[in-house]
């Protein structure tokens, strides 16, 4: 595996802890203060950190670090989580997935901006943490602790060099009693127990211990009564635990920061003892040379380094003459990398810990799922194929083939459902995205807005998911920008100031559903009829229903703002949106309701290669009729038919009516109607939730059907969702019910129109 | 020091006393219960807590079984993780001789 590859991995597990960073933030946004979840954020923050520390990510790491320093203090209670706070951290998230974008792909970041974070950040955390000071310090504390572990690391990687031990000389005479602190600094009570995650996850107490001692001045008592007798003790549990009192210019944070990466397998507490006895922004300046000496003039008393950048330099000056400054660098760096290596495995261990209750995953190039979901297609078309021709060929029916080719038959559908289900991913990602748009987005046009999302969850074929998020991000830009009045007119209107947009995603009808509603003012129709008319996309008398008004603006080149903004606006509207969703086999709707706000409903086939269907006739035409529509079908008689207005008719089915479509009319297969009685009614469910009665010549057989989508290999015909191979070897048309039963209704409209007008 | 009686068994520890090496050292330890034993440390370059844990339990085993148990020759490395982690046993901590 080369660097590379682990590169790679670390990027896709940044998106991951990017995600829960994310949502971490979201719940506390939305009141939730479960230490777990200021937990969970930090950790993924943290993770990414130590990942990008490995890589040599700088710019990642300084910001992550900054960011973690404020998170820390929301963890240990020192800095409430408000809203005000929260909208900081959630834009310092942003601002971290931009790094990791930027790591990844190259390419900048907007530097103001994260340097404005930064600023902000520390604000947040300086509340209560008046020594560190200046948005410039946390940049060199970053750099001062990787190098402090380097020079850790070399010692005990270079073990012969005894000398390399010399700047952290230790002794126990001196540690008696309080003795004369040469070394100013506030007294700090450690309890450090570590448990035995800590150990075997590969972090050793004594490194941790011994890093702890270059922060100051450390007595350390070893609390050895744990551990058992030799016959009876686990050679790798842990049983020391220490209690150590150091006394240091550094913080308590810079004493936590010591433990970082084993903190979730030791029990630590870090207790405040006694007041600095001395200035403390002084000791942030690093003075190597000034402690050098220091170290040297009080030669009985070398045992105290306060200073981890003097450290490394002590521990230059200790090593022999012939070494060359290079060589200790270069030492350094090695170890820098090992070490940060090792606390990025550990930061995934715990992330790995975490996912353990979960279950298990493993990572799977999409191309090697995509080629195996090909072939499963392939053989479902075979297998169909191959009992056709015995079916044909074997008029008994009864033979050892015909039951042999069930039990094939139906292990081809495990294996389908199967592999559809690795390709079945939660709308989850996407829907996350989204929130960052909004905030994004608001925050530009100076409103208030909240993202709502339900059923993220919801899983569908991640081809879906991925080219949803497109067309939805537009959706959402419009939506903040044209949806939700400004929070004074919004307050006018007796409304909460602060709007909301409501992103649902819910199976429905072997369909995903996915909502976008939002409290705004809705569709102003009268200016989308005028625009229409302006545009000659409509005639200036004609009558059109309000839900035709509103789905008006899925028309090319319709935009209804005043001005062209930044975010929206700028002509490529809702028809992109459509064409988008279209290409998907999806349709996408809008109800509007004047002063309560407007919902587009998109929906989306679950999966883009399979499908249960109805294989019917229609005027010597074989078409599919997807099996989710069908609710029932009937042979109808004469007598429950009821003609409507000019051309429409009516099926009375149990005592209600329900209007009944000719797909052979509606596909403009035949001139004239049929007869329903020669015919089957199929009755469907149309995703308005009405019920329509499609009236087809003959059913044929219900069968599985592998998609081939209409539109990769010809373009799309409104009324028809995709095509399929038939198990002779013919090709088929598969229906979209949705597109016939409004063109069956709107039929003033033009075909592109009619497909969205389901509402 | 060691009695010289019955010349006691001797014990050189690796010099890399890490997590991998704790079990092993905990075998040896207790198959060598019941004689006086000399800990050989001079070839300690790194030493790890859970071994530490180990020779603190050895140590505690043989006083219980009034023998006597001394580590010579602690290297600097020993020696001063000795002292860093707090383990500041008579026994462990040898003394400059």
């Amino acid at each position: 595996m080369d660097m590379n590859e682990i590169k790679e991995i670390f990027f896709q597990e940044c998106e991951e802890q990017l995600a829960e960073l994310e949502s971490g933030l979201l719940k506390l946004n939305d009141g939730d203060r479960d230490p777990e979840t200021v937990n969970a954020v930090f950790r993924a923050v943290h993770s990414i950190k130590g990942g990008a520390g490995a890589f040599g990510l700088d710019d990642l790491v300084s910001f992550a670090h900054v960011f973690e320093t404020t998170l820390d203090c929301v963890r240990s209670n020192k800095l409430e989580p408000t809203q005000d706070v929260l909208k900081v951290m959630l834009k310092s998230a942003d601002v971290l997935a931009d790094l990791v974008t930027a790591s990844r792909d190259g390419g900048g970041v907007d530097a103001s901006r994260s340097r404005g974070l930064v600023k902000e950040l520390e604000a947040l955390a300086h509340g209560e943490l008046p020594s560190s000071s200046g948005h410039d310090a946390p940049k060199p504390a970053a750099k001062a602790a990787p190098a402090a572990a380097p020079a850790a690391k070399a010692e005990l990687l270079k073990p012969s060099d005894d000398s390399g031990f010399q700047p952290i000389p230790f002794s126990f005479d001196g540690f008696g009693e309080d003795d004369e602190p040469a070394v100013e600094g506030s007294l700090y009570e450690v309890t450090f127990k570590p448990r035995r995650e800590l150990y075997s996850k590969g972090n050793e107490a004594a490194l941790l211990l011994r890093d702890l001692s270059r922060l100051g001045e450390m007595s350390i008592n070893c609390d050895t009564d744990a551990l058992p007798t030799l016959d009876k003790m686990d050679p790798e549990a842990s049983y020391f635990s220490w209690k150590i009192s150091i006394r240091t210019t550094r913080s308590e944070d810079d004493i936590r920061a010591v433990f970082e990466f084993a903190e979730w397998d030791c029990d630590l507490e870090v207790k405040f003892a006694e007041e600095a006895s001395s200035n403390e922004e002084l000791p942030m300046v690093p003075v190597p040379f000034d402690l050098s000496i220091l170290d040297d003039s009080s030669a009985g008393e070398d045992e105290r380094t306060s200073e981890r950048g003097a450290s490394e330099e002590t521990v230059a000056a200790a090593l022999s003459a012939a070494e060359t400054a290079s060589n200790v660098s270069r030492a350094a760096r090695v170890a820098e990398k090992k070490e940060s290596a090792a606390a990025s495995a550990a930061a995934q261990n715990n992330a790995a810990a975490a996912a353990a209750g979960a279950g298990q995953t493993i990572r799977v190039d999409l191309d090697r799922v995509d080629r195996l979901i090909n072939l499963v297609g392939e053989l479902v078309i075979n297998q169909a194929m191959l009992s056709q021709s015995v079916v044909e060929n074997d008029a008994t029916g009864t033979s050892a083939v015909n039951m042999g080719l069930e039990e094939l038959q139906q292990l081809t559908r495990e294996i389908q459902d199967s592999v559809m289900a690795i390709r079945a991913q939660p709308v989850k990602p996407v829907f996350q995205r989204m929130s960052r748009i909004v905030r994004e987005v608001a925050d530009m046009v100076g409103k208030s807005i909240r993202l709502v999302t339900e059923g993220e969850n919801t899983e569908v074929d991640k081809t879906v998911i991925d080219k949803i998020a497109e067309p939805l991000t537009h959706m959402i830009r419009n939506a903040v920008d044209h949806g939700i009045e400004s929070p004074e007119k919004r307050e006018a209107a007796g409304k909460d100031p602060e709007g909301t947009i409501k992103l649902t995603a819910k199976h429905r009808s072997g369909r995903i559903l996915i909502e976008l509603a939002d409290d705004g003012a809705g569709i102003n129709r009268e200016r989308v009829r005028q625009k229409a008319i302006d545009n000659d996309i409509i005639a200036a008398d004609a009558n059109l229903s309000d839900d035709e008004i509103d789905n008006l603006i899925f028309m090319a080149g319709f935009s209804t703002a005043d001005k062209i903004s930044d975010i929206s606006g700028r002509g490529v509207g809702m028809d992109v949106v459509k064409r988008s969703i279209q290409a998907l086999g999806g349709r996408i709707s809008i109800s509007s309701r004047p002063g309560y706000g407007s919902t587009f409903t998109m929906s989306l086939p679950l999966t883009l290669a399979v499908l249960d269907g109805m294989v019917v006739t229609v005027a010597g035409q074989t078409l599919v009729v997807p099996l989710t529509a069908i609710v029932e079908t009937l042979q109808p008689e004469a007598s429950a038919i009821h003609s409507f207005g000019a051309n429409q008719r009516l099926i009375s089915i149990r005592n209600s009516f329900c209007p009944l479509v000719d797909v052979g009319r509606v596909l403009n297969y035949r001139a004239t109607q049929a007869n329903p009685v020669e015919g089957v009614a199929l009755l469907v469910e149309s995703e308005g939730g009405g019920q329509r009665a499609l009236m087809v010549d003959a059913i044929q057989g219900q069968r599985q059907v592998v998609i081939k989508s209409l539109e990769a290999n010809y373009t799309h015909v409104p009324g028809i969702a995709a095509a399929t191979i038939l198990g002779d070897g013919r090709v088929a048309l598969i229906l979209d019910v949705d597109a016939v039963v409004a063109a069956s209704r709107g039929q003033s409209m033009k075909p592109e129109m009619s497909l969205a007008a389901t509402g | 020091m060691a009695a010289k009686k019955a010349g006691p068994a001797s014990l050189k520890l690796p010099a890399v006393l890490d997590l991998n090496e704790a079990s092993n050292l905990h075998g040896k330890l207790v198959s060598m219960r019941g004689s006086d034993l000399r800990i050989d440390a001079s070839g300690v370059e790194r030493v790890g807590v859970q071994c530490a844990q180990v020779l603190l339990a050895g140590v505690k085993a043989w006083e219980e079984d009034k023998k006597s148990l001394l580590v010579e020759k602690a290297s600097d490395a020993f020696q001063k993780t000795m002292q860093l982690i707090g383990i500041n046993n008579q026994n462990l901590v040898a003394k400059e001789i």
